[in-house]
């Protein structure tokens, strides 16, 4: 068996091997100690053994006591045993830092896992090494807009944005994220980094092919460590797909888009590591250094003078609970949320937006104009009155309501069936064409149905559509 | 002191290196349920086959400085502090053999019912390497229920993960069998994993496909209720190391895992007993990579093959936001609710319409189905909603379309009303949606 697929190229022998590090003592599914003849160590160190076939497996250095280094294990564990012989490896994690990531899948230790070969004198960077200075931030951009009416309305994003896509399990995250890959890339132009962390193979299958369809596979440069890797290789995707992304950003100036789908699952790995190394862990058994490890990351993300890198992070709820110490800290850092709620969704309304959980920092009349912002807090009024509503009506019937509110009700339950939107990447599911809405026509169709010019119409009418008054008036 | 402690491992290999054909053994120090730690054993490797006393087996689950933790497959006498432990030199391996099909078969390759191991066996992997993602290929080759709820609304594909979700009595092993008797003549192999049921079940669930002639392409893969723990917490992922040969021979595979929630349980218990760090409701912190690394072999492969996954979580009180619902649900392809409230109405089978999901949709159904699906499920979940709503109001008050679109709705509703091993062709599904049509033309 393959003990480990993660580092193929086998260590220079003779030289390497006499410089012994030292010998396992304990195996766990996840890490070793070893017992060093010398502490010369670092964390984050990459030391290796070899299995019975010659095969190296690959542990990177966590914590060091004494003579007792602990490692946590690349790949599977099996078959290790007390008394193996580990030797210290050159580099720690690095992956290529040059225009040849473009095109290029990578695994979370550097390698492409496409099938092709980097040339040997690639440019490489350690992962880990970079960090931002403050002077060196740059906070303001363009708007840019998505074309998809529910966030562009109620959460529009610019350069540089961080937007946080929360959402329980399947009330689709990753349909809106693959949308907006979809709309800003056409908007942007420019390259784009996408780093798939603990979420399903298939889907990065398909993310692949889809990109290679569109003939976009070039603007592209993707890392990942699925769930179907270990908690080591989901846990450091984020930092390789970084990297990636701070070569187009430093070295190319360019203005990148990144997307991590699923950065809660970094959190999730991190867990699993802090419980094999025995640290005392916080509520819901996160590691104990959740907030500096996540700090760690998101600082990295962040506009320079040269370059921006506008974010897109998708964050799993568990348990649907919002209150999570993870998600909390995870938004923390964010500029906007959208969040998903399973309660829209269940209604067939997709992008399956919550609007009353949903913000951005942009809507600010000075911003987006007075117009957009007015009209942002005239549809809220309406949808939060229609929430009350529904629980008189489900009582009383909907004849109990006076005539303001009958208006209401209706008008709000049109708004709601309007920013339903047929997208280009979901037309498998719905069976109608994806459509980009421009923000002139959000702001004329919400305008249109607060004020009750499309009081005469079905509400069905609304549901799964483009632009409404516009082509109406044609 | 360090300089004793190295000259002592150094001997110690040396020793080793020496004997090489002698096995290590160890002794008992700890007996905890079903979890051993024994002194000894210097040699051994991680997952690697051990025999404890006269008669236990297990395997080596963790390798500490001075002990080794062992957890314990099979146990006959009473294993008591200072019993000897041998290792094998041999990884702990499931067994299968091509005889399996049309059995009900534990992970050792013991025929069940007749209480004897299978000829032909040979050992298959429990856990194995992922399948890489550029091995994988887009899931778009139907796997058809017979179910009109699934096949038209919320399709399954080959190489899907797709969850079968609710409370206990709503019907989720009774979806999965339809879909295994709907497998005839398919070509697709069938592999029904029990784990933690008890045997009187297994033995319904085998008369049932036996009497349906369902067993020939299918095997039961059982963990009963009074096997070991790490026996529970093992069978699922030889189930799916049997499900990756027929991959690797480019078959199509079909593999039920009945339940993921008792597997989350037994998965707590064991690491609760070897003294893991408890995360959120007590389950260790790794037990959605347990599930998903499990589920994630589920896959369309490049060679043609697939391996299609129906896992089954039970819930309580038609929570789905729960932990290990909502971890299981994050990683499927999507879920077919259950509801107990539609069970008792008679809706059956009882699937949530709202709540179910499908993330591959229409890309898995054939061109008649996908164009008849998609209006269907609109209208349907919008009657629904309406329906809610607008239960107190006056019918003569709503406009004539919207009554038009109530009555129509209904009669959707009762058109997917379907009995236990009731299969219907697309041709028949796709019928009735036509006659539907034409009702509403009249």
């Amino acid at each position: 068996m393959e003990r480990n697929q993660m580092m193929t190229e086998n260590p220079a022998a003779g030289a390497a091997r006499e410089g012994r590090l030292g010998r396992i003592i304990s195996v766990s599914s996840l890490k070793v100690d070893i017992f060093m003849e010398r502490s010369e160590v670092g964390r984050r160190d990459v030391v290796y053994t070899l299995a019975d076939d010659g095969t190296p497996v690959w542990f990177e250095v966590a914590e060091i006591n004494g003579l007792v280094a602990s490692a946590i294990c690349f790949g599977m564990a099996n078959g290790l045993r007390r008394g193996m012989e580990v030797y210290r490896a050159e580099n720690g994690i690095e992956v290529a830092y040059s225009d040849d990531i473009l095109g290029h899948v990578f695994n979370s230790y550097g390698q492409t896992i496409d099938g092709t070969q980097l040339p040997p004198d690639v440019p490489v960077r350690n992962v880990y090494d970079r960090s931002l200075a403050m002077d060196e931030i740059v906070i303001d951009g363009d708007i840019l807009w998505t074309g998809i009416k529910v966030l562009d309305f109620f959460a529009p994003i610019r350069k540089g944005f961080k937007m946080g896509l929360l959402g329980g399990a399947g009330v689709g995250k990753t349909v809106l994220i693959k949308e907006l890959i979809h709309n800003v890339y056409q908007g942007l132009r420019s390259n784009s980094v996408f780093v798939g962390v603990g979420e399903r193979s298939r889907e990065g299958r398909d993310l692949y092919d889809e990109m290679l369809e569109a003939d976009l596979l070039d603007k592209i440069s993707m890392a990942f460590g699925q769930m179907g890797d270990n908690a080591m290789s989901r846990s450091r995707a984020v930092y390789a797909g970084l990297t990636l992304a701070e070569y187009l950003r430093d070295e190319k100036q360019q203005d990148v888009l990144v997307f991590i789908d699923n950065i809660y699952r970094m959190v999730q790995a991190n867990a699993e590591i802090a419980t094999e190394l025995a640290h005392m862990p916080i509520e819901n058994g996160y590691s104990p250094a959740l907030l500096t490890e996540i700090s760690e990351v998101e600082e990295r993300i962040n506009s320079t003078e040269g370059g921006s890198i506008t974010s897109f992070q998708a964050i799993f709820i568990p348990a649907d609970d919002l209150n999570d110490g993870a998600v909390h800290a995870i938004s923390q850092h964010l500029d906007g949320q959208v969040v998903l709620d399973r309660k829209v969704a269940e209604k067939g309304l997709y992008p399956a937006i919550n609007v009353f959980a949903t913000n951005s920092r942009l809507i600010d009349p000075e911003v987006v104009g007075q117009r957009h912002f007015d009209l942002v807090e005239r549809a809220l009024r309406c949808l939060s009155r229609y929430e009350e509503l529904e629980q008189i009506v489900a009582v009383l019937g909907i004849d109990e309501l006076s005539e303001e509110d009958h208006n209401t009700f209706f008008r709000a339950r049109k708004l709601r069936n309007y920013f339903s939107q047929p997208m280009y990447v979901a037309e498998q599911y719905t069976g109608i064409p994806g459509q980009f809405v421009e923000i002139g026509d959000i702001l004329d169709d919400v305008e249109a149905i607060l004020d009750g010019v499309c009081d005469d119409i079905d509400e069905q009418e609304l549901i799964y559509i483009g632009a409404y008054m516009r082509t109406r008036r044609v | 002191m360090n300089e004793t402690i190295s000259g002592i491992l150094e001997r110690k290999v040396e020793d080793i290196k020496a004997g090489r054909n002698t096995y290590a053994t160890g002794q008992v120090r700890l007996v905890r349920e079903y979890i051993v730690e024994a002194t000894g054993l210097e040699n051994v490797a991680y997952f690697e086959r051990v025999q404890v006393g006269r008669s236990g087996e297990g395997y080596v689950d963790a390798i500490r400085r001075d002990s080794v933790l062992i957890a314990l497959t099979h146990v006959e006498d009473k294993i008591k502090v200072g019993d000897r432990v041998v290792a094998t030199g041999q990884e702990f391996h499931g067994y299968y053999s091509e005889g399996s099909l049309g059995h009900v078969v534990d992970m050792f390759g013991t025929d069940c019912l007749a209480g004897k191991k299978l000829d032909g066996l040979r050992e298959v992997a429990v856990e194995n390497p992922p399948i890489p993602i550029m091995d994988r290929r887009s899931v778009n080759r139907p796997l058809l229920t017979g179910i009109t709820g699934i096949d038209l609304i919320y399709p399954i594909g080959r190489g899907q993960r797709q969850l079968i979700i609710g409370d206990a009595k709503t019907g989720k092993t009774q979806i999965a069998l339809d879909t295994i008797t709907n497998q005839a003549g398919q070509d697709e192999i069938c592999i029904y994993v029990a784990i933690g049921k008890t045997k009187k079940e297994v033995k319904d669930i085998y008369n049932q496909l036996l009497r349906r002639g369902a067993m020939e392409y299918t095997m039961i893969l059982a963990a009963f209720n009074d096997d070991c723990a790490p026996v529970l917490r093992a069978t699922p992922y030889v189930a799916l190391s049997i499900a990756r040969l027929y991959l690797a021979q480019g078959r199509d595979t079909l593999v039920v895992i009945d339940d993921l929630k008792r597997h989350a349980d037994v998965c707590r218990e064991i690491a609760l007993l070897m003294g893991k760090t408890p995360g959120r409701d007590a389950y260790p912190p790794d037990i959605f990579y347990t599930h998903s690394r499990m589920l994630e072999t589920g896959c369309q492969h490049m060679n043609g093959g697939s391996i299609t996954i129906l896992p089954i979580c039970e819930t309580k009180g038609g929570d789905i936001t729960d932990f290990i619902s909502t971890n299981i649900i994050s990683i499927t392809d999507g879920q077919i609710v259950l509801s107990a409230k539609n069970f008792e109405k008679g809706q059956k089978p009882a699937i949530n319409y709202g709540l179910s999901v499908s993330r591959l949709g229409g890309a898995v159904q054939e061109a008649a189905m996908k164009k008849a699906g998609p209006p269907i499920r609109r209208e349907l979940l919008s009657y629904l909603e309406q329906r809610e709503v607008f239960e107190l109001a006056n019918a003569d008050e709503m406009g004539e379309a919207m009554r038009k679109r109530m009555r129509r709705g209904a009669l959707i509703l009762e058109m997917l009303k379907q009995h236990k091993f009731a299969v219907r062709t697309s041709q028949t599904m796709l019928d009735m949606v036509a006659r539907l049509n034409e009702d509403e033309g009249e």
